[in-house]
């Protein structure tokens, strides 16, 4: 394991029965890297972050953040430990105003969240917090609506923020801009892309849409059949025959 | 010796009854998703309906038949009147709502036969008691033991080799599919409804020589077969079977060995399966 | 910073308190006493509704917690304590610690297995108050001689045998639970619930252990419950095992429902309607039930909001005041089994 390595995973497998759905997986993420894992549908992207952020505990293998063993912790304590994730199918408080969703986070990182006294609302620890992440994400003129009155694209950065808001440590996206129109894919690119620029997080995202992967990434994963088949720069993965075989052969031009 | 007998057939006999009406349930809940708090007042309004229809005929084998058949009648009106509007609701209003239906059912039973109790005689050729083991045992109880398994067996068949038994089948394992493949999803809805308001109105039916008629008889069975299904595994046939008869044998033997505490012994079951086996014995499929 | 939160008019609850103050002064004797009755069941009523409204949690079983709450208080004026404020506490740690026992086991559940498990507890209790005679004294039930009477600064000696002062009783001790838990519902902990209620999975992933999260409010809720339960037994003097019967259970959530479970006072305004519709109806038939049933029916159909959260909400959309009125609670959850 290296010295700078964030998210560190060992020989990690998960089986269902006796079916395989990922299989020895190693790998290791640097701090503030922008790194992203691709693969066909039914590669184990989502059972490998699902795996990884305590939705489950893995059949096999390790699983280190900073350093820590976090192996089949459940997700929230994984998350107070500084790893947050996104759902690919929106995964948000519908019924609950945009400012309440940003602010359930902050209360439960600031330990607020036995509280049975005082209002959020007039915390200013926690509403600076989340308008400064809603500023972010350009949610910050909706806080007062309920998200579930909301288009889709801003449902997405709700839970965008709903991500951001801790300021983890490692954010896993997981398909970012699924679902989303062309326009509202190009607004999530460059807001992921401000995002790293201006923290030291570090990202770890899934995607279908090679236009993301290759305009986002710097460093690539590529999982085909439960295993990972290769890793490396944009240009190598590019170059890759195995890769282009596997998964680039339908002709996806970048 | 004797006692263990005895207590194993009352087991059994009560276990059988309470099999009839958890498959209802459980039908109706593995296919619907909605768990039926009138389902009880159906058994009772079955046992009264036959008993009136039994005084009309003056036959207990007509009062069988037409008895569960009327109660039917009412079963399709709830469900398509009532039942319908709540499926895509909270599962607080789907509970309300059929409670609301237990309220008007058993007081208007009261209100149609009064409150006190009332005796169906078994048929004569059932009426007679025969010696087990040295005991005077009521021949309609070895009766009850030997239809719940035929009943149970039919309907077994019933779901696995014919068209509309398949057809409810797979409505109850994915609604959208069903209707992608032509199935006429809301006629199922009511079909099946039909299906378990006759289980609860024929157990309820079969319950009346053995035991008297009062309107609250549905209140104390509805809570039983919650058990039953939950233990079984909500929506599971084998598992309705093999929960009734658990529970049956239970009770029956829990008036030997837990004295004044046997009331206790349902619940402690219930609690027992849903903390070991949150999804009861059995997984779901009907 | 801009306003982005909802503004609460505290004019309606405050209008209500005085009502509440002065209606007993002008009311007969026997609506006195039915108004005592409403607000201990509007109590458990809001109590429950912090779980189902609030929490997304269908409790079954909350009778058990009203009915140990009663037997706290009755057993220990049949020991000869004379507290008020020591009953009174021990009415609510009492069913908050077996709150804690039944939550431990329950909240692990959802929709409906959750409310099968608690009716089941709620129903174990019950066959344990029905059958431990001894100390419970059976199906009778444990009667209450003596009522606990209040020294003011040891000036005047308040007691509560007249109906009028046995309900300022209730009405002090209704009114400043009603504020605690406003209090609660307002409070940090009060927005992780409601987060729980719209997708426990992401509190989960914002950090929360929803499982502490969820036995917290079946804890608190059990304990106000249970201060209902000993209001209830000093105003009926008896404990009895109805109480944590299932069909005594399903009080609050009738009257959750009918009066709304997405407005706070909602229960309170359902327990009100509750009791007066009976005793309109008895005074035509003895089958209230029936008529009862029939009136639910319309309730659960076309008032999604309850009758005071719908009233609550054209009230709104008339005044024009660009509230947004909250969202109706009659949809359908994600059904998600299991376990947390």
């Amino acid at each position: 394991m290296s010295a700078d390595s964030v998210l560190h995973i060992e020989n990690l497998g998960h089986s269902y029965g006796k079916f395989k759905v990922i299989e020895d997986i190693s790998l290791s993420i640097g701090k503030g890297e922008m790194s992203a894992l691709i693969g066909p549908n039914g590669a184990g992207k989502t059972t490998f972050y699902n795996a990884i952020s305590g939705k489950f505990k893995p059949s096999k293998g390790k699983v280190f953040l900073n350093g820590e063993d976090i192996t089949g912790l459940p997700s929230h304590r994984i998350v107070n430990k500084g790893m947050c994730r996104s759902f690919q199918i929106t995964n948000i408080f519908a019924e609950l105003t945009v400012a309440e969703n940003v602010f359930s986070p902050l209360v439960i990182q600031q330990n607020k969240h036995f509280r049975l006294h005082g209002n959020v609302f007039k915390d200013r620890q926690i509403t600076e917090k989340a308008m400064h992440t809603l500023e972010q994400v350009g949610l910050s003129d909706r806080a007062d609506q309920a998200v579930s009155t909301l288009a889709y694209g801003d449902k997405r950065l709700v839970e965008m923020a709903l991500v951001l808001v801790r300021g983890p440590t490692v954010v896993l996206l997981d398909e970012p801009t699924a679902g989303m129109n062309p326009e509202e894919t190009e607004n999530m690119i460059s807001l992921i892309r401000k995002l790293a620029k201006n923290s030291k997080t570090t990202f770890f995202i899934t995607e279908h849409d090679m236009k993301v992967v290759f305009s986002l990434a710097e460093k690539i994963y590529v999982l085909h059949q439960g295993l990972l088949l290769a890793q490396g720069k944009p240009q190598d993965i590019r170059a890759n025959e195995q890769v282009q075989e596997a998964y680039l052969g339908r002709k996806t031009h970048a | 010796m004797e006692i263990l007998l005895l207590n194993i057939l009352n087991g059994l006999s009560w276990g059988m009854l309470l099999f009839l009406i958890a498959i209802g349930l459980t039908t109706v809940f593995g296919v619907m998703g909605v768990l039926n708090f009138a389902h009880g007042s159906l058994f009772m309004l079955g046992a009264y309906l036959c008993m009136q229809a039994m005084q009309y005929f003056d036959s207990f084998w007509f009062g069988l038949l037409v008895g569960p058949l009327c109660a039917v009648v009412i079963g399709v009106l709830v469900e398509k009147y009532l039942l319908k509007k709540v499926y895509n609701r909270d599962v607080s209003y789907q509970l309300l709502l059929t409670f609301a239906v237990l309220l008007i059912l058993d007081d208007g039973v009261r209100m149609i036969w009064g409150s006190g109790y009332h005796i169906v005689e078994p048929p004569a050729i059932l009426g007679g008691i025969i010696s087990v083991a040295g005991q005077d045992y009521p021949v309609y109880r070895f009766f009850l033991i030997v239809i719940g398994p035929i009943i149970g067996g039919l309907l077994w068949s019933f779901f696995h080799f014919t068209k509309w038994g398949k057809i409810i089948r797979a409505a109850s394992f994915d609604d959208i599919m069903a209707e992608g493949v032509g199935i006429n999803v809301p006629l199922i809805y009511t079909a099946v409804f039909a299906l378990g308001t006759w289980l609860a109105a024929l157990g309820g039916a079969l319950s009346a020589p053995q035991q008297s008629l009062i309107p609250s008889m549905g209140e104390k069975i509805i809570i039983e077969s919650f058990i039953v299904v939950v233990v079984g595994g909500m929506g599971s046939f084998p598992g309705a079977f093999v929960g009734a008869l658990v529970l049956g044998l239970l009770e029956s033997f829990g008036t030997v060995f837990a004295g004044r505490m046997q009331m206790a012994i349902p619940y402690i079951l219930l609690a027992a399966i849903l903390l070991i086996r949150p999804n009861g014995l059995f997984r779901k499929g009907v | 910073m801009m306003n982005i939160q909802k503004s609460h008019s505290l004019s309606g609850p405050v209008l209500l308190t005085i009502l509440l103050f002065i209606a007993p002064l002008v009311m007969p004797t026997y609506w006195v006493i039915l108004l005592s009755e409403i607000l201990i069941m509007g109590l458990m009523a809001v109590s429950f509704n912090l779980l189902l409204g609030y929490t997304g949690l269908l409790s079954f079983g909350q009778g058990a917690f009203f009915g140990i709450g009663a037997y706290s208080a009755a057993l220990m004026l049949q020991a000869g304590h004379e507290n008020l404020f020591l009953i009174l506490l021990a009415g609510m740690l009492v069913p908050l610690l077996a709150a804690l026992v039944v939550g431990f086991f329950s909240v692990r559940l959802d929709e409906i297995f959750f409310a099968m498990i608690t009716l089941g507890f709620g129903m174990l209790f019950f066959s344990i108050a029905h059958s431990w005679i001894d100390v419970t004294g059976g199906s009778d039930g444990l009667p209450v001689f003596a009522l606990p009477g209040l020294n003011l600064f040891g000036v005047v000696q308040l007691t509560f045998y007249a109906p009028i002062s046995m309900y300022y009783l209730i009405f002090v001790t209704v009114l400043i639970c009603v504020c605690l838990l406003r209090m609660i519902v307002h409070s940090p902990f009060g927005l992780i619930l409601k987060a729980m209620r719209e997708n426990k999975q992401r509190v989960s992933y914002a950090g929360g252990n929803v499982r502490v999260l969820r036995i917290a409010a079946f804890a608190i809720s059990g304990a106000f419950t249970g201060l209902a339960g000993v209001l209830f037994c000093l105003f009926n003097n008896m404990a009895t095992p109805e109480f944590m019967h299932w069909s005594f259970s399903a009080k609050p959530v009738i009257m959750s429902v009918i009066g709304g479970t997405g407005v706070f006072l909602g229960p309170l305004f359902g327990a009100g309607v509750f009791f007066i519709l009976e005793q309109i109806i008895i005074q035509f038939t003895e089958n209230w039930m029936f008529f009862l049933g029939i009136v639910l029916v319309p309730i659960v159909l076309f008032f999604p909001e309850g009758v005071f959260g719908t009233l609550r909400n054209k009230f709104y959309k008339v005044a024009g005041r660009g509230l947004q009125p909250p969202s109706a609670r009659g949809k359908r959850q994600k059904n998600e089994k299991g376990t947390v």
